[in-house]
């Protein structure tokens, strides 16, 4: 009888085996897909798909639950990002305005592709975008809201910002999971899906957001050009995407203004007359944001970003004025 | 055997067994079959069979029990041991051998090593099964494994500062800071400034999305690949 049981055994193992084979070659439709293409796929997906996704975003030490609505209304993109918790805050996009409904404050629009507080605007847009900054790698594959889900890594190229992973719904190549990740391996913020529903038809929300008539984009020419700083050191992959010399907000006193970006990490650099007390050199929070400050004479070099703050430190002390 | 019965005999073969399970399995020959194979099932899995397969493990800790002097069992002492049955003993006389069908209240003397044995061996069935779930853990890359709590610890602070998070509200002051000599009013400008550059720069966030929109879709957008 005990051998009989051994025999058993060993029959349920070789047949467990067989059946991990036929779901191998179930996705091996997957397998020749580069960790690229299944990121080109997302971004398609990210565009055309309709659908809600339900999630929650890990920041710091808050978890904020929302729910993401994406559809197209006449060959336009209508989006909608409702934070669930505390005081009600909400996200229209349609086309390229977008329209911020919070409780505080009279609705504003501003022109944009995507609405911040998610994705990276980068996913839903040109992943080549990236490729300066980091590499791609297919990882494995894990289940994600109940879904299978395929691991996407981004590496970055060197140790100047931060790695993120992204894990891809298997049939529809929409985003189920996002986690930014420190060099050392710490996860710093992270986006998870609860529930994903690919929806055949526009959501009636969708179609009325698109019919709502929303406030006009604010408009951006009284950005005044700021005077010809240059950093002398810069990672790789990033660009100046935005300077102006402005007041700043909440605050007397104006402040020349560099933004930087690489596709996914964006970094704000402030160049301001030094206040009283010195800002601390570096400054990090929980969920990887930092501040870096420099002191020249009596101007004080602010850079803030999700990035390591050695990188934030290394630019304020590059930058000089041609 | 039901399935509740199962499960019983599970958390015996894992250690957590309660005394009256214990004493349940003493009696149940069922039960004991079912025990013996969950070990086997085990031992087979972390391939630690021995090369001559001794199946009736009872058995043989009966026999070894038997074999031992009963003086060493706990529970003697309460219980005066003639010498008459003290040498059936060891002269392996069969009416005290700890048959597993023999009620424990018969000869409890002998029982309660039986049971420490027993003991042995559901913890080692739960290092085993500890290694088990270790071993599919490794299989999988750490890094999926990265549970959302890492997030929720504090990171050792980079700098003299305390952290700031523009939701939170006031950082702590800390005792670095009180240390450099600055006043409370100096602790809250500075504070405040911190404030003003991070809310600008979530601001910012928003704004520049049209920037890095135009920027990004100068190239054209290649059809997915499938």
């Amino acid at each position: 009888m005990r051998l009989l049981l051994l025999a058993f055994l060993a029959l349920s193992f070789s047949s467990f085996a067989e059946q991990q084979n036929e779901e191998e070659s179930k996705t091996a439709a997957f397998e020749n897909l580069s960790a690229k293409a299944w990121l080109r796929n997302m971004s398609h997906a990210l565009q055309q798909q309709q659908f809600k996704l339900s999630l929650i975003k890990l920041d710091a030490d808050q978890i904020k639950p929302m729910v993401y609505l994406h559809g197209r209304v006449q060959e336009q993109e209508v989006a909608f990002l409702e934070y669930l918790n505390g005081p009600p805050k909400n996200a229209v996009r349609v086309n390229n305005t977008i329209t911020f409904i919070e409780h505080d404050k009279p609705p504003y629009s501003v022109s944009g592709g995507r609405i911040e507080g998610l994705w990276p605007a980068v996913f839903a847009a040109n992943i080549e975008r990236l490729e300066q900054g980091y590499q791609f790698v297919l990882g494995g594959r894990s289940r994600i809201a109940g879904r299978p889900g395929q691991v996407i890594r981004i590496l970055p190229n060197d140790p100047h910002r931060f790695g993120y992973q992204i894990w891809l719904d298997m049939e529809h190549f929409l985003p189920l999971r996002f986690d930014m990740i420190s060099s050392e391996r710490q996860l710093l913020e992270q986006i998870l899906a609860v529930e994903l529903i690919v929806l055949q038809e526009t959501p009636s929300l969708l179609l009325e957001a698109y019919k709502q008539k929303w406030p006009l984009v604010m408009n951006h020419t009284e950005r005044q050009q700021g005077q010809d700083w240059q950093f002398q050191w810069m990672p790789g992959g990033f660009e100046v995407v935005v300077r102006d010399l402005r007041r700043l907000m909440g605050s007397d006193s104006s402040v020349e203004y560099i933004a930087l970006s690489d596709g996914l990490a964006s970094i704000s650099v402030y160049v301001a007359r030094a206040g009283e007390t010195p800002l601390p050199n570096e400054l990090v929070a929980t969920n990887g944001l930092s501040i870096a400050t420099e002191r020249v004479g009596n101007v004080e070099v602010v850079a803030v970003g999700k990035v390591p703050p050695a990188t934030l430190s290394r630019l304020a002390q590059s930058l000089t004025l041609e | 055997m039901d399935k509740l019965g199962q499960e019983w005999v599970s958390s015996v073969v894992d250690g957590e067994a309660s005394e009256q399970d214990l004493a349940h399995l003493s009696q149940d020959k069922d039960a004991q079959e079912k025990w013996q194979n969950y070990h086997l099932i085990g031992d087979t899995i972390r391939g630690e069979l021995p090369p001559a397969l001794s199946l009736d493990l009872t058995q043989s800790i009966a026999d070894a029990i038997e074999k031992e002097p009963s003086i060493v069992a706990p529970g003697h002492a309460n219980k005066p041991v003639s010498s008459d049955e003290l040498s059936d003993v060891v002269e392996g006389n069969p009416a005290s051998v700890v048959g597993l069908d023999i009620a424990p209240t018969a000869k409890p003397s002998n029982v309660v090593p039986l049971f420490k044995q027993l003991g042995q061996y559901a913890i080692a069935a739960s290092v085993a099964l500890v290694a088990v779930i270790g071993v599919q853990n490794y299989n999988v890359p750490a890094d999926i494994e990265s549970s959302p709590l890492p997030v929720l610890n504090t990171r050792p602070l980079i700098g003299s500062a305390s952290p700031v998070s523009l939701q939170t509200g006031q950082p702590k002051a800390t005792s670095q800071n009180a240390s450099q000599g600055y006043s409370e009013a100096q602790l809250n400008e500075q504070r405040r400034r911190i404030n003003t550059y991070i809310q600008d720069h979530m601001l910012q966030q928003k704004l520049n999305t049209a920037a890095l929109h135009q920027h990004k879709s100068e190239k054209a957008q290649e059809e997915p690949q499938k």
